[in-house]
């Protein structure tokens, strides 16, 4: 339980550091009329839940909880291939 | 953009985030309607900016949500493997609708989902005999003093509806709890306040599965973007507070009605 709770504590920091760090970059953005800054901060915002399944995965590898490691790993792929169509999509990088 | 414009976003944000949090949604049902009928925001971006400062709210909530001990993650883990791939689905559909007809598939959802939630309601889905097993993917679940145990049934309905929550999150720019927290409620056997938490944890992961096709295919317009986000954040901090004083009763019926008139509004839209 108190694993869990662990768990908990850095998924949190996880969350917690990215909306932070991606607020801040999309306020300054707005600010001082950067484009650069708000690109930063978006895309920084998109990588927060894939930061937060690779918490995830890496705390069931440890734990050996392979079935549920397993599924959070399935997770990160289909992110991982959304990422890597979104990348073929882009104009700038045909 | 001028300043003007950018707060009306910072503040249209802030009060959906709020109003989205209070509901355990991600507040994207209350956003695109806002952006796209009153603020003339093409639906595409509106979709796109709904989409982006959803993974936003949702994060936040979370946080507050896991604090709080509602969020089960082993079953938030099992669905999110539905919801990322329907998110991916509905992102690549989007691309292929025209915009009435995304008006039109938005009215309908919303429909649906008040309709559901109108004679749908009440369903506490909890044990008081705390000896009974939760499962594998079951739980418990404290209030105020008293700890209940809930059992999770009915599997493929919580696969097959987060499948479908997935896709239309990628499609409309929604969260994607409007779809799967009555069905969590009503047919598998979770309380409401554990599947909404569940469910706003989930919402992060699926939003972006779709979210990097929006940005790729230059929807995602920045300012609009970043003040909506903005304003998301601190609303849906606060709604997300506020949620534990709402009842569970008065919560249900609030989002139906809601649900209802929007849906009439976005249909009337898309004609």
């Amino acid at each position: 339980m108190s694993d869990q709770s662990q768990l908990d504590e850095v998924i949190e920091a996880v969350l917690t550091g990215g909306l932070a760090i991606s607020s801040a970059l999309l306020l300054a953005g707005l600010l001082l009329a950067r484009p650069g800054l708000l690109t930063a901060g978006i895309v920084l915002l998109l990588m927060t839940p894939v930061a937060r399944v690779v918490v995830v995965t890496i705390d069931l590898v440890r734990r050996r909880d392979w079935v549920f490691a397993a599924t959070s790993a399935w997770i990160l792929g289909v992110l991982l291939f959304s990422l890597f169509v979104a990348w073929g999509l882009s104009p700038k990088h045909p | 953009m001028s300043d003007l414009s950018a707060a009306l976003l910072f503040v249209t944000g802030a009060a959906t985030g709020l109003v989205g949090a209070l509901l355990g949604l991600g507040g994207g049902v209350f956003l695109v309607p806002l952006l796209t009928l009153t603020m003339g925001v093409p639906i595409r971006e509106a979709i796109a900016a709904s989409l982006i400062s959803v993974i936003a709210t949702a994060s936040a909530s979370a946080t507050v949500n896991l604090r709080r001990g509602l969020v089960n993650m082993r079953l938030g883990l099992v669905l999110e493997v539905a919801t990322s791939v329907g998110g991916l689905l509905g992102g690549l559909l989007a691309s292929r609708l025209t915009h009435q007809q995304l008006f039109v598939t938005f009215a309908v959802t919303l429909a649906s989902m008040g309709v559901l939630m109108a004679f749908r309601s009440g369903r506490r889905n909890v044990i008081a005999d705390l000896d009974v097993d939760p499962g594998v993917l079951g739980g418990r679940l404290r209030e105020g003093d008293v700890t209940y145990v809930y059992r999770v049934r009915r599997l493929p309905v919580a696969m097959s509806s987060s499948l479908v929550a997935g896709a239309l999150s990628g499609l409309l720019g929604l969260g994607g709890g409007i779809i799967k927290v009555p069905f969590l409620n009503t047919f598998c056997g979770i309380p409401i306040r554990v599947a909404a938490a569940t469910s706003t944890f989930m919402i992060g992961v699926t939003a972006a599965a779709s979210a990097f096709l929006y940005f790729s295919r230059g929807d995602v317009v920045l300012t609009t973007t970043a003040a909506v986000c903005l304003g998301a954040l601190p609303g849906s901090l606060l709604g997300a507070r506020l949620s534990d004083r709402v009842q569970a009763r008065s919560l249900k019926i609030i989002m139906a009605v809601v649900l209802l008139v929007v849906a009439a509004r976005m249909a009337f839209e898309g004609r």
